[in-house]
C-alpha cells in the first residue's frame, strides 16, 4: 500500500519504520529536515521536507494515490486539519489522527476522525501496571476505554460461584475462564477454583473494583 | 453585535480595540502568559478571556453560542482552520473569519473548514505594496471589498493626457468613477462635461484595472530615467 506519515517525531519515525518493514511504500513528511535523523538506519522509504498543509507538499507526497494517511505530529490542530483534508478533499480511504494533548481529543472527535490518544493511553497503561500489577491487559479496545484483563482466582475465592464475585460489580464482565489449559465461556453459576484464569472485559474503574474485591478477605 | 477573537497577538489586540470603539461586544481568547500581561495593559479586563481558543469548553464558557462572528487570528494556520470549523460545526456561528499566516496554506481557507472569509496577510500586503509602486503619485485612501476596489486620490500633473478632456470622453466607465475634483481647496462633484486642470486633485473609486487606466491618463508624459546615487568604491 502507498502510505503517508505526516510528522517525523518519535511516533512518526517508529510508525514509518514499521510500515516500511511491513513491505509498504512509505512517504514521511516533516517541516524540519533534522527530524528525519530519528528514522531507523534501515528505513528506505521516501522523506519529504515541507509543511503538511501545503498543497504542493501533499501532491508530491502522492496523496492522490495514497491508500492511507497518518497525521502524527505533536500538534493536535495540525493533525486534525491534515487528516480532515486528506479524508474530505482527497478521499484517502483510511485516515488516522494522533491525539497528543488529552484535553484536545474532543477537537479531533469533532472532525469525526479515527484517533489514537498516545499520551492518554500510555499514562493509563503505566498507571495500571503501577497500581494493579497482578492484572495483565490482553486486549485494548478503542483508546483503552475498555480493555480485556487476565486475572487469577486467589485461594480465598476458591469454591465460590462466579456470580458471587461479579454480581456487585459494574462496568466489568467475565468473558472467559481458563482451567488447566482449557477455556470456556463461563456460566454465572460456575464454581471457581483457586488458580483459574478469568478474562474480564472492563473499564479502568471496573477492574480497580474487581482487584480490591479479589484482594479483600472473603466475605462471610 | 458580539464578536469573539481567537488570538491576542498584534492583530487580535488591534481588532479588539477597533471593535470596542465601534461599541461592539468583544471577547478575546488567549492563553500565552507573555501576551496576556501585555493585553491587560491595552484592553479592559472583561474583554480578555484566558484559555486555549481551540478548547470547546473554553469557547462555550466565553459565550460562543451567542456570538455573531468568530475571528481566528492566531499565528498558527491549523489552529485558525480548526477554530473556524468548530465554530460553525459545533456552535452554528453565523460568520467565521480566519487569518492566513502562510500563503501556501491559503487554499484550505474556504468551505473545506467552514471559513466564510479569509485574510491572507502576506498577499494583501504584497498587493498593496505593488500598487503603491506602480501607480506613482496615486495614493490609496482605503480599500473596499477586501481590497478588490480602492478609493484613490491623485494630483493632475503638468502635461498629463487627461488635461482639458471631458470626463465622459475618458473611457473609464466600467472600472473607475471620478467622484470628486478639488480645485484651489474647493471640492466639486463632477459631471460628464467637467474637465481637469493642472494641479487639480481628484478622488476616484476604481478597480485595479480602472486605477491602472486612470494612472495612465494622469501620468507625467515621460518617466525620467534615473542616474542617481554615487558609486561605492
Amino acid at each position: 500500500m502507498n502510505l503517508i506519515v505526516v510528522g517525523c517525531g518519535r511516533v512518526g519515525a517508529e510508525l514509518s519504520h514499521r510500515l516500511f518493514k511491513g513491505g509498504h511504500q512509505v512517504t514521511v513528511v516533516d517541516s524540519n529536515r533534522e527530524s528525519f535523523n530519528r528514522l531507523h538506519p534501515d528505513f528506505r522509504g521516501r522523506t519529504l521536507e515541507g509543511e503538511g498543509l501545503a498543497e504542493n507538499v501533499l501532491d508530491r507526497a502522492g496523496i492522490k494515490e495514497a491508500h492511507g494517511l497518518a497525521a502524527v505530529t505533536n500538534s493536535d490542530t495540525l493533525n486534525a486539519v491534515v487528516a480532515h483534508t486528506a479524508r474530505t478533499y482527497y478521499h484517502v480511504p483510511v485516515v488516522v489522527a494522533r491525539n497528543y494533548d488529552p484535553a484536545l481529543r474532543v477537537v479531533i472527535e469533532a472532525f469525526g476522525l479515527q484517533t489514537v490518544s498516545s499520551t492518554f493511553w500510555g499514562a493509563q497503561r503505566v498507571e495500571e501496571l503501577l497500581i494493579n500489577p497482578s492484572q495483565r491487559v490482553v486486549f485494548s479496545a478503542g483508546n483503552g476505554e475498555v480493555e480485556v484483563y487476565e486475572t487469577s482466582v486467589p485461594e480465598s475465592w476458591g469454591g465460590r460461584t462466579l456470580a458471587e464475585l461479579m454480581e456487585p460489580l459494574k462496568q466489568c464482565y467475565a468473558v472467559a475462564v481458563t482451567r488447566a489449559g482449557r477455556s470456556s465461556l463461563p456460566d454465572v453459576g460456575m464454581v471457581l477454583q483457586a488458580g483459574d484464569m478469568i478474562n474480564i472485559s472492563s473499564t479502568y474503574d471496573g477492574i480497580s473494583a474487581l482487584t480490591s474485591r479479589l484482594a479483600g478477605k472473603a466475605e462471610a | 453585535m458580539f464578536v469573539l477573537i481567537a488570538g491576542g497577538g498584534r492583530t487580535g489586540a488591534r481588532l479588539a480595540s477597533l471593535l470596542l470603539n465601534e461599541k461592539y461586544k468583544v471577547r478575546l481568547i488567549e492563553n500565552r502568559r507573555n501576551l496576556l500581561s501585555l493585553l491587560h495593559q491595552e484592553l479592559p479586563t472583561e474583554v480578555i478571556y484566558e484559555g486555549n481558543p481551540i478548547d470547546p469548553s473554553v469557547l462555550e464558557a466565553v459565550g460562543i453560542r451567542e456570538a455573531h462572528a468568530m475571528a481566528s487570528v492566531t499565528s498558527d494556520d491549523s489552529m485558525n482552520l480548526a477554530i473556524s470549523f468548530l465554530a460553525k460545526r459545533m456552535f452554528d456561528v453565523p460568520r467565521t473569519i480566519a487569518r492566513v499566516n502562510n500563503p501556501n496554506n491559503a487554499w484550505l481557507f474556504d468551505e473545506k473548514f467552514h471559513v466564510d472569509v479569509s485574510l491572507n496577510q502576506a498577499d494583501v500586503l504584497a498587493h498593496l505594496i505593488q500598487e503603491e509602486m506602480s501607480l506613482g503619485d496615486m495614493m490609496t485612501l482605503f480599500k473596499i471589498r477586501r481590497g478588490r476596489y480602492s478609493v484613490v486620490e491623485e494630483k493632475v500633473p503638468a502635461g498629463a493626457k487627461a488635461i482639458g478632456v471631458q470626463l465622459k470622453e475618458m473611457d473609464l466607465a466600467e472600472h473607475c468613477v471620478i467622484a470628486a475634483i478639488i480645485r484651489d481647496g474647493v471640492m466639486t462633484l463632477p459631471r460628464g462635461d467637467s474637465t481637469l486642470q493642472e494641479n487639480d486633485e481628484i478622488i476616484a473609486v476604481a478597480s485595479p484595472e480602472g486605477a491602472h487606466k486612470l494612472s495612465e491618463l494622469l501620468a507625467h508624459p515621460v518617466y525620467p530615467e534615473r542616474h542617481g546615487g554615487r558609486k561605492i568604491s
